[in-house]
């Protein structure tokens, strides 16, 4: 196919663009009841002169599911919170309970592009739902149990308090130190490689797949239903 | 719930299939029930090739969530009776 097979796993900031449209899109026609993905445009961070786009994708006021630890059995929870990610799922019977604390937190999510690693990186910050910014202690809580266990295991190498690149204020933000090299493995570990174009388009949604799954944001399956490989051709 | 949608109760054929430096297995094969979570698979993978962290993916196109139900996800992304599922031995974090 047309993809350079030595495809590292990055992308170049204008790509990091067109893969954010699309994953807004999609996000959008896949889960319209959900908060939405937008872009926000904004002056080039400081010091920074060579990257061509400026902004990052935003997703505000995310209502972060409570998780209790692993299994709960077949338990049926119909009722779920308007904005829990496991709205709308017909056949969503065996997720996790969640039980919601009598307190809601609530998380804004920032896909933000790295410079130094051309990949996008997830900037988040936790807040109570008067403003009140949630302690360390009471994200790691909200976590999933499996993320929960890589903070302590590898805690200076997975989740960090940095500057946010465009706010100037600290976030909290995922490492992208092993990002391009499971992306390489995701989009063109397998012998089909997709054209470039649809390599960008996919890529955040993709990424997204992988690091939702760190913060309890799922990303709907439909979302990935077009795409083709010679797994499915036959399906799509 | 189960009763409603007869897929789920159904058992699903899974592929395991390695990259990248992953061991392969001996029986990459296996029956699941389909409504199972995917965190079983995930589990299983862990068990036989004694690793805590796997990189698992599905389609080349993104990486299940555990509580995703292993029937939805046959029913999506499954082909020619089975579900591949491939896995990679690399760390996505640290």
């Amino acid at each position: 196919m047309g993809v350079p097979t030595n495809w590292d796993g990055t992308l170049s900031s204008s790509e990091f663009y067109v893969s954010a449209r699309s994953l807004s899109e999609k996000w959008k026609t896949t889960y319209p009841a959900l908060p939405s993905w937008s872009w926000n445009s904004c002056a080039r961070p400081f010091g920074c002169t060579s990257v061509e786009i400026q902004g990052y994708l935003s997703l505000q006021h995310f209502c972060c599911p409570k998780f209790v630890e692993e299994e709960i059995g077949d338990e049926i929870y119909e009722e779920e919170e308007p904005t829990s990610t496991t709205k709308d799922e017909p056949t969503d019977d065996a997720t996790l309970a969640h039980s919601y604390d009598q307190v809601l937190h609530f998380y804004d999510l920032h896909i933000v592009y790295n410079i130094s690693y051309r990949v996008p990186v997830l900037y988040l910050r936790g807040y109570h739902s008067d403003g009140q910014p949630l302690a360390s202690d009471d994200i790691e809580k909200d976590l999933p149990y499996h993320s929960s266990k890589l903070i302590k295991d590898s805690r200076w190498t997975f989740m960090t308090v940095e500057e946010h690149p465009y706010l100037n204020r600290p976030w909290y933000l995922l490492h992208p130190c092993g990002t391009s090299e499971w992306m390489k493995l995701l989009l063109a570990g397998d012998a089909f490689v997709p054209e470039r174009e649809e390599l960008v388009q996919q890529y955040l949604l993709s990424w997204l797949s992988v690091v939702g799954q760190v913060v309890g944001l799922r990303v709907p399956l439909e979302a990935f239903k077009n795409v083709t490989t010679p797994h499915t051709a036959a399906d799509a | 719930m189960a009763a409603e949608s007869p897929s789920s109760v159904r058992k699903v054929v899974v592929h395991l299939r390695a990259t990248g430096d992953a061991p392969i297995l001996k029986q990459a094969k296996f029956k699941i029930a389909g409504s199972d979570k995917f965190a079983k698979v995930i589990d299983f993978l862990r068990r036989q090739l004694h690793r805590d962290t796997l990189f698992v993916y599905v389609n080349s196109a993104f990486s299940p969530n555990p509580d995703e139900l292993v029937s939805d996800l046959y029913t999506n992304f499954g082909f020619d009776g089975k579900l591949v599922v491939n896995y990679a031995c690399s760390m996505a974090w640290g």
